[in-house]
């Protein structure tokens, strides 16, 4: 089925005088993985829960898969909640055939990696291996959507990149994803990106979009630990990377001032700024207004 | 002073959780261990805390007067407010009057939680919940900080701020050791240490694990041995430990997820064989 | 949907085993224990014909003490000490019975085999003249309410502490377990004690239940009884995971107090075989207390025997309770296989 699966128009969410999600647009096409990013509060989980017809919109509009989000809807859609939504105390095979019979779809096979341990109850299991039941138990039915809430969080970097293989694969055979990670390295895995913050859409696209005009300064030094805690209690936006800081949204000339004056010599040079440093610019700008 | 554990091996039932695990936490740096889930990350940090027995091996550790500790889990109370978690565990390690609330004020304006100040625990997001636990575990000035995978499933933003104040920390001279399953934070400490079923796969600085890394990544399409390669992006990576790899293959330089990857791949393969 | 749910109840053993035993158990209990007749009743016989009057009565009247010494006041002393069910005062005409009114179903059973004999007894009741069933209950509720929040809502409290993940912390701390103990148990002490007043008052004046001796004794009685339940709380949080699981065993050990504690069923009604489960129960014992100090201004020395029962089972209880904490903050203990992961059990803000 072509055209768009997952549609939000001008989506607004309030819960009394609070507004979680504040006139949102956001699209998922098929063969796309589109990373949704943002800091905790920031509106994400609204956002899906309203996308999934869990919970109603205040005003907008919400598609899914071209109608409402009702159940025959939701029928074509695979979801994966961050708590995984399996029952910890049957095996792989029952949890699996459950969900099945949910669906009304066929068992799934077991891959390779999870045969032996059919039988094995689901919460005896590792995190990685748990998430990969979670992930079988929401494709066995072929959905043309998927939606999937920090699939990889707390797992090792082989099964990261195997959860991944998966995801990707889902892509390639059609379906479109919607995928929320606080990885950042995860979001440059995505073909499209949103950066929600205080209930707003405040950046879509690329990589590069999202940091938008985000500058950072590296600064070199010896005295890490030193240079550190200056600029720190100066209240700039530091970060670390290695060995060195970096310093967001910064002036050099500021900077340079603050750390002659705690005596450190330093050499900044401006660098490419990351999403993270977009977040945290974001994040002080929503702490202080 | 260097806090460790030496040759520490665990069994529970009969899964080996550490085999043979050696792992030094010297004074004023961060250790980061890193490890998948069932790595044994949380048994190694448990064994220096004290709350796991090893069945052989040596753990050197300060008393519990000057040891700090983050579990895996909440780390906080939830009916009560960020101040009363602070104060009643203060009020265990012998901290009282001005000179608690001093430094009760100092924590938590470096946390970032002073307007939360009067919330519940249980009221707070993720991220500011384990800056609380981390306040609670450092307020006494412990010698030696554990933190048992303090930014799992946390906001990028708190997530810095976590590393932060652990750098802050062992900067005031407290041997730091934490774990993770972010590789980027691990790039960031000191010294890192990379567990895989219970044994260490690799350690040191970042700069000597990659110096120390045998073999070639490279990148491609079409991988030529699926149980050596693993998806990074759009594009395959492929790992050749000693024989090379084909001609006209595109080498890249492996960055710390290439190097666990390959050595966990590495480690899985021999077993097979 | 069917199938999971029957394949996760088999997997709650605790659940499981509630399920089907309990119903094994309480028909077993009734089947042997629900009697509310008494088959015999302790029996003295005080003053000068005592010898003749005791050789007359019907054998429904088990005549354990024959004193031809003895006057009323002897005879009353016997019934406050709760050694016989009827005494008989002889050496005048009628003859004098005294029905211990604290034991309701065997007073009943003796008024009226009493009435029976017309004009030649004069029956008196005494400690619960009208023989009102609220009487006889209130003590014993005093005590099932102490039973209840000593046992379960402790039980709930430590659990809290292993779900919420925060038991970890305690153990690292350098804090006592003994000091955890105590301080998770004082705020419980504290509540139940207050309850307890306010339930006792309550019987007093809104059902008019006599307090006839000595509240010092009965506060006693009531603090080493609180330290049995208290302590049975502890040892129930140390083996359960959840609070689901500690709920249901802190029902499976409360139930059959409510049934065997001689609170419904008379102990002396029971068969024997059944009996002595009654005699295993704390409640049992705090019953014989507040019913012998509240309606029989028994002293404590009568009632000895539950004051020294009762102290035992809290040491025992007490000390197993804490041995068994002890052993779980302290190293060894292995990790629990069920942690909760740090994602799941992040706090939802993003409303």
């Amino acid at each position: 089925m072509t055209g768009v699966l997952l549609r939000a128009r001008q989506v607004t969410r309030r819960f009394g005088t609070f507004t979680a999600v504040d006139n949102v647009s956001m699209h998922v096409q098929p063969g796309e993985v589109v990373g949704l990013l943002g800091a905790n509060g920031a509106g994400k989980t609204t956002l899906i829960r309203m996308l999934l017809g869990l919970l109603p919109v205040t005003s907008g509009g919400v598609e899914l898969l071209g109608g409402p989000p009702d159940r025959e809807h939701r029928c074509r859609l695979g979801y994966v909640p961050q708590g995984l939504g399996l029952y910890g105390d049957l095996t792989v095979r029952e949890n699996l055939s459950f969900s099945a019979g949910a669906y009304g779809s066929a068992e799934p096979e077991l891959p390779p990696a999870l045969a032996g341990r059919a039988d094995v109850l689901v919460r005896e299991l590792p995190l990685g291996a748990q998430r990969q039941v979670a992930f079988l138990a929401a494709l066995a039915h072929s959905p043309e959507v998927l939606v999937l809430d920090e699939p990889t969080s707390g797992v090792d970097a082989l099964a990261r990149a195997a959860l991944w293989d998966t995801i990707r694969g889902q892509a390639e055979h059609g379906a479109g994803v919607l995928v929320t990670t606080h990885y950042m390295q995860e979001a440059q895995q995505c073909d499209r990106l949103l950066l929600m913050s205080n209930g707003q859409l405040v950046a879509q696209g690329s990589e590069a979009d999202i940091i938008g005009a985000t500058t950072a300064v590296a600064v070199r030094t010896g005295d890490w630990a030193q240079a550190f805690a200056a600029l720190n209690a100066a209240g700039a936006p530091v970060m670390l990377a290695g060995r060195a800081i970096r310093v967001a949204n910064a002036n050099p000339g500021e900077l340079q001032d603050v750390l002659k004056a705690a005596g450190i010599q330093a050499i900044l040079q401006p660098v490419p700024a990351t999403i993270e440093e977009r977040m945290l610019v974001l994040a002080r700008e929503a702490g202080s207004s | 002073m260097t806090y460790s554990v030496r040759s520490a091996t665990v069994r529970f039932g009969h899964v080996l959780a550490l085999d043979d695990v050696t792992v030094e936490v010297p004074a004023g740096s961060v250790v980061a261990v890193v490890g998948g889930d069932g790595a044994g990350k949380s048994t190694l940090l448990r064994a220096l805390v004290g709350e796991v027995a090893l069945d052989s091996g040596t753990v050197e550790a300060p008393p519990k007067q000057r040891l700090g500790y983050l579990p895996a889990s909440s780390g906080s109370w939830a009916a009560l407010t960020v101040t009363q978690n602070i104060d009643f565990v203060a009020g265990i390690y012998g901290l009282a009057g001005d000179e608690l609330t001093a430094r009760r004020r100092e924590l938590l304006d470096r946390a970032s939680l002073t307007p939360a100040a009067d919330r519940l625990a249980a009221q707070l997001s993720g991220g500011m919940r384990r800056k609380l636990g981390f306040v609670m575990a450092i307020v006494h000035r412990p010698e030696l900080l554990i933190l048992d995978e303090p930014s799992t499933g946390i906001d990028p933003v708190s997530r810095i701020d976590l590393w932060r104040l652990a750098s802050e920390a062992a900067a005031s001279g407290a041997a730091v050791l934490m774990s993770t399953t972010y590789l980027d934070e691990a790039e960031r400490a000191a010294h890192l240490v990379v567990l895989d079923d219970g044994k260490i796969l690799v350690q040191g600085s970042y700069d000597q694990v990659r110096a120390g890394f045998a073999g070639v990544v490279t990148q491609t399409a079409e991988p030529v041995r699926a149980e050596w390669a693993w998806r990074r992006g759009r594009v395959q990576r492929e790992y050749w430990p000693s024989a090379g790899p084909p001609p006209g293959a595109t080498t890249v330089a492996p960055d710390l997820e290439d190097i666990v990857i390959a050595l966990s791949l590495a480690r899985r393969n021999a077993v097979l064989s | 949907m069917i199938v999971k749910e029957f394949r996760e109840l088999v997997r709650d053993r605790r659940t499981l085993g509630l399920l089907i035993m309990m119903p094994l158990l309480l028909l077993v209990i009734f089947g042997y224990a629900a009697n509310f007749y008494v088959s015999s009743l302790k029996t003295a016989v005080v003053g000068p014909q005592a010898t003749q009057v005791a050789a007359t009565l019907p054998s429904f009247f088990d005549v354990t003490v024959t004193q031809p010494s003895g006057t009323k006041a002897d005879a009353e002393t016997l019934l406050q000490d709760n050694k016989v069910d009827v005494a008989f005062v002889t050496g005048q005409t009628p003859v004098l019975a005294l029905v211990n009114g604290s034991n309701l179903f065997a007073a009943q059973s003796a008024v009226a085999a009493l009435n029976k004999a017309g004009d030649k007894v004069k029956t008196q009741v005494l400690y619960n003249p009208d023989l009102k069933t609220s009487w006889v209950m209130i003590p014993a509720i005093i005590g099932l309410i102490l039973t209840f929040i000593g046992t379960i809502i402790t039980s709930i409290g430590m659990v809290r502490e292993r779900e919420a993940g925060t038991l970890e912390q305690l153990a690292v701390m350098p804090i006592k377990p003994s000091r955890v103990i105590l301080g998770k148990i004082a705020p419980y002490f504290l509540v139940a004690s207050v309850d307890m007043v306010i339930v006792t008052v309550l019987g007093i004046v809104l059902f008019g239940v006599p307090f006839n001796g000595n509240p010092l004794a009965f506060a006693l009685g009531a603090a080493i009884f609180l330290f049995v339940t208290l302590g049975l709380g502890v040892f129930i949080s140390t083996i359960s995971q959840t609070a689901g699981q500690a709920i249901q065993t802190a029902f499976f050990f409360l139930l059959p107090q409510i049934l065997l504690s001689g609170m419904i069923f008379p102990l002396e009604a029971m068969a024997a075989g059944v009996r002595w489960i009654g005699y295993l129960l704390p409640l049992t014992y705090f019953t014989m207390i507040s019913q012998g100090i509240m309606l029989r201004g028994a002293p404590i020395s009568s009632l000895w025997l539950p004051f020294v029962v009762l102290t035992v089972m809290a040491l025992v209880v007490f000390t197993g309770a804490t041995l068994r904490f002890r052993r779980d903050l302290a190293p060894g203990s292995p990790a629990s296989p069920t942690r909760k992961r740090p994602a799941a059990a992040e706090t939802v803000s993003a409303a």
